[in-house]
């Protein structure tokens, strides 16, 4: 049982944190709002580990432990207690989740120093980690879509952080609306799930009968909805570079520990619904894959350095759907871990980068960086050489286990796994362009002028964090090496047993052509932007499309936007102004002028009201003799 | 039965009311109108009264002392308005009192 309460103590530790900065104001000091955070969130990562360490001694198919604190809503026969599911899926997301929350927090400690709103950015930053705790460690769907609600709160509140932005304001309602629409077809889907078992536990999901049935579907789908808002997958992307306007340790936190890889959680936790729903899985997988080629075709010609790492995380993020929706949980799941480390370390140096030369973050006024900044430059070359792939570093064992799996799993696994190997390609390109550009080459103007050159490139709360992350970008990967030794896949089997094996052949086509493919890819870049032997190609409609983005967002404006302000305003001129504004006026002043005209009759002469009473009663007289 | 037939009453009746009633519309004065509010009363009761011998029963003659009592009060609150506003020197006009006009 030590594993259920120190799960426990994880969850609710950063909540404490939250709720001790809220109520203690102006009491403390900034720095001590930054180091509350920090102490919940690193408190919750020392018991996700004690809760693991207990869970390894335990008998493997016997780790699943429901906990129940109190049921919080029942009616009838349905009731939803306040539990949390402890089994090897959510032990380890709460270490990836805690783990590299608690380093980015920490962070942040050196990044914000100055801000006038810490306090405040501490508590949401805690709020964050514990909505996302709150995600993985439910017991059931309705604490799940809790969770996940809460989630969609916090990213709002820290996107939309510098509130006197406007763009900011734009970027935090954005995601808030993206990320309300997969809710909706989340809640859809408990909707039609409790309709059909009377009950939101997770075992429930086994319980709708009929695989490939209308209602598997729907339910897979609704759940998938909701998967592709938070995870940025394709249609439901466009929020996530927008996303960029939130600091920098946000967008880490976001990107890495957080929020995106909700998606890929959920596939794998609720994998039994999707399976019984396999054309929504193989969906899934489609739609991870397409995101992963778009999103790494539009990091090509982005020139904002954080827009380039978001759009990589869409596609990475797309290299776990495929994994996930192929049936490779553990291979999915792996990726997120070694994703978060890479991912969190990429962030956070651009903001080392971008703390140092005053906030800028456009790359064409980057340059030369190398020399200024040493420390930085290693480690986020460590970073781009795991988010390409290339051993011994993190990104070579889960990307290529993948890809490795998809061979699995016939016709449609082939064609992803072309899709992956080409997006691999452009995995390589787009980061060593950006490598290239911020690093090498004469160093620019721009950084000359503003480069606060003081002996070192940062505060220690802010370079300690890179250096651990840079050291688990290099040794991360090694935990699993398939085929030889792969602990994570053992691990979590018992809760996701996987629909695709790799086999050896497989696994060694995979990564000899995706190395291949992402050497190929640096190779492109360095050509390019650092030696400087080619010129990048012109293709000026290409180019045009991919600046904008691949018009999504114009799409969307035209679909969604245009029409609802047209409809705002017909009805603001054809109906509210005459019919609802108009009838409040229109009864008064028909009222005042009945009135008038009534008023006449009041002469005021005592002896026509008195004619009036003489005519009436003669009428009256009259009345009663002729009608007999 | 002694004496003329009911209708010889009622006729006697209808002219003192209509007498009233044109009085209390044409005059001006309110000591007139309120006399003449008088007169219509009488008439009703002697419409009452001989009616009350037609059917020999007395139920008439019991309204018509009620009606001489409300109208001895209505006379009270009459007369005590009409010494108000002769006290206050406002004319004694009823047209001139108009200040009820919507």
């Amino acid at each position: 049982m030590t594993s259920v309460y120190a799960s426990w103590i994880t969850l609710l530790s950063p909540l404490a944190a939250a709720v001790a900065i809220t109520l203690g104001g102006t009491a403390i000091s900034r720095r001590a709002a930054g180091v509350v955070a920090t102490t919940g969130t690193s408190v919750a990562f020392a018991a996700a580990v004690v809760a693991f360490i207990d869970i390894l001694g335990e008998d493997p198919e016997r780790r699943s432990h429901l906990d129940t604190a109190w049921t919080w809503l029942g009616a009838g026969k349905f009731d939803a207690g306040l539990a949390i599911l402890v089994d090897p899926l959510s032990i380890f997301m709460m270490l990836v989740v805690s783990g590299v929350g608690s380093l980015i927090v920490g962070y942040s400690i050196g990044y914000m120093d100055g801000d006038d709103e810490e306090r405040r950015y501490f508590a949401y930053m805690a709020l964050f980690v514990f909505s996302m705790l709150l995600l993985v460690q439910g017991g059931n769907l309705l604490l799940l879509l809790a969770g996940w609600g809460l989630v969609g709160l916090s990213s709002y509140l820290l996107i939309g952080f510098h509130h006197e932005r406007p763009s900011a304001i734009a970027a935090a309602k954005k995601a808030f609306i993206m990320n309300a629409f997969g809710d909706a077809t989340f809640a859809l889907a408990l909707f039609l799930l409790i309709a059909h078992t009377g009950s939101v536990s997770f075992g429930a999901l086994e319980e709708v009968t009929g695989a490939g049935s209308t209602v598997t579907n729907l339910i897979a789908l609704g759940l998938l909805g909701g998967a592709v808002a938070k995870s940025a997958q394709l249609p439901l992307h466009t929020w996530l570079p927008d996303a960029m306007e939130g600091p920098t340790p946000v967008s880490a936190l976001i990107h890495a520990a957080t929020m995106v890889t909700a998606g890929v959680y959920l596939i794998v936790r609720l994998h039994s619904i999707f399976e019984a729903a396999d054309v929504v899985q193989d969906f899934a997988a489609i739609l991870g894959a397409a995101t992963l080629l778009v999103a790494g075709l539009i990091a090509l010609v982005q020139t904002d350095i954080k827009r380039v790492i978001a759009y990589s995380t869409m596609s990475q993020i797309g290299y776990m759907f495929v994994g996930v929706g192929l049936g490779a949980y553990a291979n999915g799941m792996f990726h997120l871990l070694t994703h978060a480390f890479f991912k969190a370390l990429l962030f956070l140096a651009a903001g080392v980068i971008i703390h140092a030369l005053a906030g800028e973050q456009d790359m064409r006024r980057m340059g030369g960086l190398r020399r200024l900044m040493p420390f930085t430059y290693w480690c986020f070359l460590i970073g781009s050489l795991a988010l390409v792939g290339i051993p011994p570093f993190a990104g070579f064992f889960s990307k290529d286990s993948i890809l490795a799996a998809s061979l699995d799993r016939g016709t449609l696994g082939a064609i992803l796994v072309v899709v992956g190997l080409a997006g691999t390609f452009l995995t390589g390109a787009y980061t060593f362009r950006m490598l290239y550009l911020v690093f090498h080459g004469s160093r620019s103007a721009y950084a000359t002028e503003h480069h606060l050159d003081d002996g070192h490139e940062g505060p220690l709360t802010m370079l300690v964090p890179v250096g651990a992350l840079a050291v688990l970008s290099v040794i991360g990967g090694w935990i699993q090496f398939a085929p030889f030794w792969t602990p994570v896949s053992d691990f979590l089997a018992p809760v996701a047993e996987p629909l695709a094996e790799a086999s050896n052949w497989m696994e060694v086509v995979a990564s000899v052509a995706a190395v291949a493919l992402g050497l190929a890819g640096i190779l492109v870049a360095w050509a390019i932007y650092d030696a400087r032997r080619w010129r990048a190609p012109r293709w000026t409609a290409a180019r045009r499309a991919l600046e904008e983005k691949l018009y999504w967002d114009r799409l969307y404006d035209r679909i969604f936007y245009s029409p609802a302000v047209w409809l705002a305003r017909a009805t603001l001129r054809w109906f509210e102004r005459p019919v609802i504004a108009g009838s409040a006026v229109g009864i008064g002043v028909g009222a005042r002028e009945s009135g008038e005209i009534a008023s006449e009759v009041q002469t005021g002469y005592l002896r026509a009201y008195a004619l009036a009473l003489a005519a009436g009663l003669a009428i009256l007289v009259l009345v009663f003799v002729s009608v007999r | 039965m002694l004496g003329p037939d009911i209708t010889w009453y009622l006729v006697v009746s209808a002219i003192l009311f209509s007498v009233g009633a044109l009085g209390v519309l044409l005059r001006r004065s309110p000591l007139i109108v309120l006399l003449s509010v008088e007169i219509m009363l009488n008439g009703a009761n002697l419409a009452l009264i001989a009616f009350s011998r037609l059917h020999g029963e007395s139920d008439g003659q019991v309204f018509a002392i009620t009606v001489m009592a409300v109208a001895a009060s209505e006379v009270v609150v009459g007369l005590g308005l009409i010494v108000a506003m002769s006290r206050r020197n406002l004319a004694l006009d009823v047209d001139r009192l108009n200040s009820l006009r919507g």
